[in-house]
């Protein structure tokens, strides 16, 4: 999705606890938190859809300008999104205060791009170790994702951080000897019938602590 | 199959499974993954089916992450025995899990393939579930 200017209209939230926001949920809203700049923490309340809307648009990355009672108020980054694990619905959302020329730290997701030649040739497993990567730079021109060309990675070579291409500005906060991806052999025959067989099969675990049973007599 | 090496006691309380999965919710490995959407004990033998399944579908490529492990263990009375004279012997380990649990991952391989496995990996189980890919979840 391409970003443009996010504008999110925000609502003082004065009562706090889980009923309150449940009760704030079933009414569209989200229940979040607006914290940065040296100020206490604001309990916010966002709409629902426009929050939604603002995700699909690049509000994950990009700055959001806050609006209270149609005036802008502050311009702030999402840092946390809480999702109910089944239904994907947001339940809480955190941001962040932060002026446009400021500098912020974030994490990124890693995509690749093109087929490993590993992969192509050889029949190898691309291995992707690491998929987001902390980095530093200049909050309003922070990417949705990095992106990374594998289309030279033979068998056994790999990516580090050191080697994903950042934009102008921005600084890896990453350990740079810490792999992206990976690309591995594929499994041999006997791998393959390994792990179709699966682990032998153990009788009864060990108890830990119990005192052995001594050895039947013989009578 | 899975089960435990060593353990502290040999029986166990049935417990509740209430609630939602907090843990073990989301992909941290793989691009693919199947999420229980109720809760259930699964036994052993049904987490090995589902890896047999998976493994024999992607062949070569990919890789296989099992998110689960079976360390519950759950007795039973042998039959036509009279109630009473302490609980029965461990038979079988399951695994307790709530909906929202990321059941296994898969990597490395062609996302139809992905699918297919996992589907494959689905029937093998008692619940119902749902495959969760890495680029639905970035995408919100």
């Amino acid at each position: 999705m391409p970003k443009r200017d996010l504008t999110l209209a925000i609502e003082p939230r004065p009562k706090t606890g889980t009923s309150t926001a449940n009760h704030l949920r079933q009414s569209g809203k989200i229940p979040a938190t607006l914290y940065g700049h040296g100020s206490d923490p604001q309990s916010i309340a966002i709409d629902a859809r426009a929050f939604e809307d603002a995700m699909h648009h690049g509000g994950r990355s990009s700055l959001i300008t806050l609006t209270l009672g149609g005036k802008a108020a502050d311009t702030a980054l999402l840092r946390d999104v809480q999702r109910d694990p089944v239904s994907r619905k947001v339940i809480h959302a955190d941001l962040q205060r932060v002026s446009a020329t400021e500098t912020v730290h974030t994490e990124l997701p890693i995509v690749t791009v093109g087929v490993a030649r590993g992969v192509k040739e050889f029949g190898g497993v691309l291995d992707f170790v690491t998929h987001e990567v902390e980095i530093e730079g200049p909050a309003n021109r922070i990417p949705d994702r990095l992106e990374i060309d594998v289309s030279s990675l033979g068998i056994h070579e790999h990516i580090n951080a050191s080697q994903v291409p950042l934009p102008e500005g921005f600084r890896m906060l990453t350990p740079p000897d810490t792999t992206i991806v990976s690309v591995e052999p594929s499994r041999t025959e006997r791998e393959l019938e390994e792990a179709a067989a699966g682990p032998a099969e153990q009788a009864e675990p060990e108890v830990i602590g119990a005192t052995p049973t001594p050895a039947a007599e013989p009578e | 199959m899975l089960t435990p090496k060593r353990v502290k006691w040999r029986k166990v309380h049935r417990g509740r499974m209430t609630g939602k999965a907090s843990r073990g919710n989301s992909l941290t490995f793989g691009e693919y993954g199947l999420q229980a959407l109720e809760p259930c004990w699964m036994t052993n033998r049904q987490i090995e089916a589902a890896r047999i399944a998976m493994t024999r579908h992607i062949k070569r490529g990919g890789k296989v992450w099992i998110k689960v492990f079976p360390d519950k263990s759950v007795t039973k009375k042998p039959a036509e025995v009279r109630m009473g004279s302490g609980k029965g012997n461990p038979e079988f380990w399951v695994a307790v899990v709530r909906p929202g649990r990321v059941l296994f991952e898969l990597s490395g391989v062609e996302p139809l393939v992905a699918r297919d496995a996992l589907r494959l990996a689905a029937s093998k189980l008692s619940i119902a579930t749902k495959i969760i890919s890495r680029e639905e979840v970035q995408a919100g």
